[in-house]
């Protein structure tokens, strides 16, 4: 088997005459938490949907677990967690009643487990107020309660943080990635704000008009985004005492044996080469690099940014 | 023929318990098909596997149980994974963090070396690389420092101390290295006793961080130190009127390695307000930070007065 959770090959919803998801490929890795961003209606829920079976599949494939969805469903549904818009609860009854039922239904992982998963997104148990006096931050996290009240492996969030305060969202935030970090769980969540999965995914998928435009690591994009010199020369070490000494260049850091990168982004870079191959040493190469993560998404999404 | 009608009923009754009796064991059965499918995927290391269950099933108590072993094996996997980790993060700060002034220290000592200089810039250099060489020390020194508390391994000793009093010893040592680095101070504890549990040594190093920043990093001219006396709790502060930090930056600072300026090689190691964060949870307080671009930059560390 292989290590994606989530995979889907080809994935393509038509709604009459038009295309919402077109052709989408993701892997969403066992234990990291993958960020599906893109603007309303880029197509994000479709996906979810479609991962999860709630809406018929125009054509493509969806595996879970590595297994098809279609036909596995009884398997399948006990391991995921999922929040898609906004979840339906009683109206007239209270949070924990709410969640007992879905208990009831589903079956749970440990005895206590309405009581743990209230605790562990901060609401009260056995509290007397009605699910239709809930704030709207309440219900959202009465949601999550709900999709880990069985414990899943698998955790499918539509945009969560969406009617959160602040406070809220970086609670959120907290909470997500506590689930991923200290209990290995898997995660696909999806937003439309760059920041919010930046700080957040460990994985991230650009959709825009139903397009997935990249997939990449968030690693990878930091590693290609910033703003710096890369000059690779044969000395290092008499490099650092010309840069220092000559042209008093205190930001920089020391890559490989060969590499360094400068900070200081308005260096005369002529004069530092000819100074460089003056006394001997040898630069191979020097590049400049001055994008931010924005900048970077803004190119790919074609210059109107994400958010 | 007449039939019995006790028997008759006795015959219908018998029927609906053998119907119940095999519902009842096509539900089992159902479930030890789930559970042995769940024991083969733990077995084969999917530790995050669960086995649900309702309330009336009879294989409830066993399910539990199974989840139960396979919850602590997790979480002893993922505390071996997180060590696991801090050690792959030194190992990653000492190449490139160590490798930085490592450089730069050999390019000085070969120009010396080599003959390249002499005279008093040769004493020049060397005092550089002197200089060069004791960042590096101390760098190393907080990054294991910072190795240990991450990893949990720090053993903290705390007394019942009177904190205003211990801050204002700290304040004494202070008050020459202020002036020498042209700050004016102003420094408000109050006169009354505030015992409460913490670490002497690790109070100190805090105080020690924080202030330390001021001066390498804030360009101030003025620094203020302030201890509020709370019925639960005691707030310290330490408010500059320098550079501020930008919002952007904000949220990052206590992160480790995090360096408003980027670099690698520039004053201070990036450690410090790490360790101070790190601290001040094992005391079970909490550092926030305020700052306004250009204008200043306040420091709030909350102690709760009932200790561990």
């Amino acid at each position: 088997m292989s290590n994606f959770l989530i995979e889907t090959k080809q994935l393509t919803k038509i709604y009459g005459d038009q295309t919402t998801v077109n052709a989408v490929s993701i892997h969403v890795g066992k234990g990291r938490i993958y960020g599906l961003l893109g603007r309303n209606g880029a197509g994000k829920t479709t996906i979810m949907k479609m991962i999860l079976g709630l809406t018929p599949i125009t054509s493509g494939e969806v595996k879970v677990f590595g297994q098809n969805m279609k036909g596995g469903e009884k398997r399948i549904y006990p391991r995921i967690g999922a929040i898609i818009e906004t979840p339906g609860f009683y109206p007239n009854l209270t949070g924990t009643e709410n969640l007992e039922i879905f208990a009831k239904l589903r079956g749970t992982a440990a005895p206590n487990a309405v009581k743990n998963s209230l605790e562990v997104v901060g609401l009260p148990y056995k509290d007397k107020k009605l699910f239709s006096k809930y704030s709207l931050g309440m219900k959202q996290r009465l949601g999550i309660a709900n999709a880990i009240l069985h414990d899943p492996e698998l955790l499918i969030l539509d945009e969560p943080t969406n009617g959160l305060d602040p406070i809220g969202i970086a609670e959120m935030r907290k909470f997500i990635k506590k689930l991923s970090v200290e209990y290995g769980k898997t995660i696909l969540i999806s937003s439309h704000i760059l920041s919010e999965i930046a700080l957040l995914a460990d994985d991230i998928g650009i959709i825009d008009q139903g397009i997935l435009l990249e997939e990449s690591s968030m690693e990878e994009l930091r590693q290609k985004n910033g703003r710096y010199i890369q000059v690779q020369v044969s000395d290092l070490p008499k490099a650092t005492l010309i840069l220092e000494r000559q042209f008093g260049v205190k930001e920089y850091s020391v890559q490989d044996d060969h590499t360094l990168r400068l900070y200081n982004t308005t260096l005369d870079m002529a004069a530092i080469n000819k100074a460089l191959v003056m006394q001997d040493v040898a630069v191979i190469s020097s590049a400049f690099c001055n994008d931010t993560l924005e900048d970077y998404f803004k190119k790919i999404t074609g210059g109107e940014g994400i958010a | 023929m007449e039939v019995n009608p006790f028997l008759l009923l006795l015959l219908l009754l018998s029927i609906l318990i053998i119907l119940w009796l095999v519902l009842k064991l096509h539900r089992v059965h159902e479930q030890l098909v789930v559970i042995k499918a769940a024991l083969e995927d733990i077995n084969t290391g999917n530790l995050n596997r669960r086995v649900l269950a309702r309330k009336g099933d009879m294989t409830k108590q066993i399910c539990y149980d199974i989840n139960e072993i396979a919850m602590n094996s997790q979480a002893r996997l993922i505390q071996h994974r997180q060590a696991e980790q801090a050690y792959k993060r030194l190992m990653t700060s000492l190449s490139h963090d160590v490798k930085t002034p490592l450089a730069s220290l050999v390019g000085y000592l070969d120009a010396i070396e080599h003959g390249l200089v002499d005279g008093k810039e040769r004493d020049e250099y060397i005092h550089v690389a002197s200089e060069k060489a004791y960042r590096l020390k101390d760098f190393v020194t907080a990054l294991f420092e910072w190795v240990k508390l991450d990893a949990g391994e720090q053993i903290f000793h705390y007394e019942l101390i009177d904190l205003n009093e211990l801050s204002r010893n700290i304040m004494a040592d202070w008050i020459p290295i202020l002036e020498n680095a042209g700050l004016n101070y102003d420094i408000e504890i109050p006169e009354m006793e505030c015992i409460i549990r913490v670490d002497p040594n690790a109070y100190t190093r805090i105080l020690n961080n924080l202030l330390q920043n001021v001066i390498i990093h804030s360009n101030a001219t003025h620094v203020k130190l302030c201890i509020t006396v709370e019925e639960q709790q005691v707030g310290i502060s330490i408010t500059d009127d320098g550079n501020g930090i930008s919002t952007e930056e904000l949220p990052h600072i206590f992160e480790r390695m995090y360096q408003c300026d980027h670099s690698r090689s520039a004053k201070g190691n990036g450690l410090g307000l790490s360790i101070v964060k790190e601290l001040v949870s094992a005391h079970k307080g909490t550092v926030s930070v305020e700052s306004a671009l250009g204008f200043k930059t306040t420091f709030t560390i909350l102690l709760p007065k009932a200790l561990p």
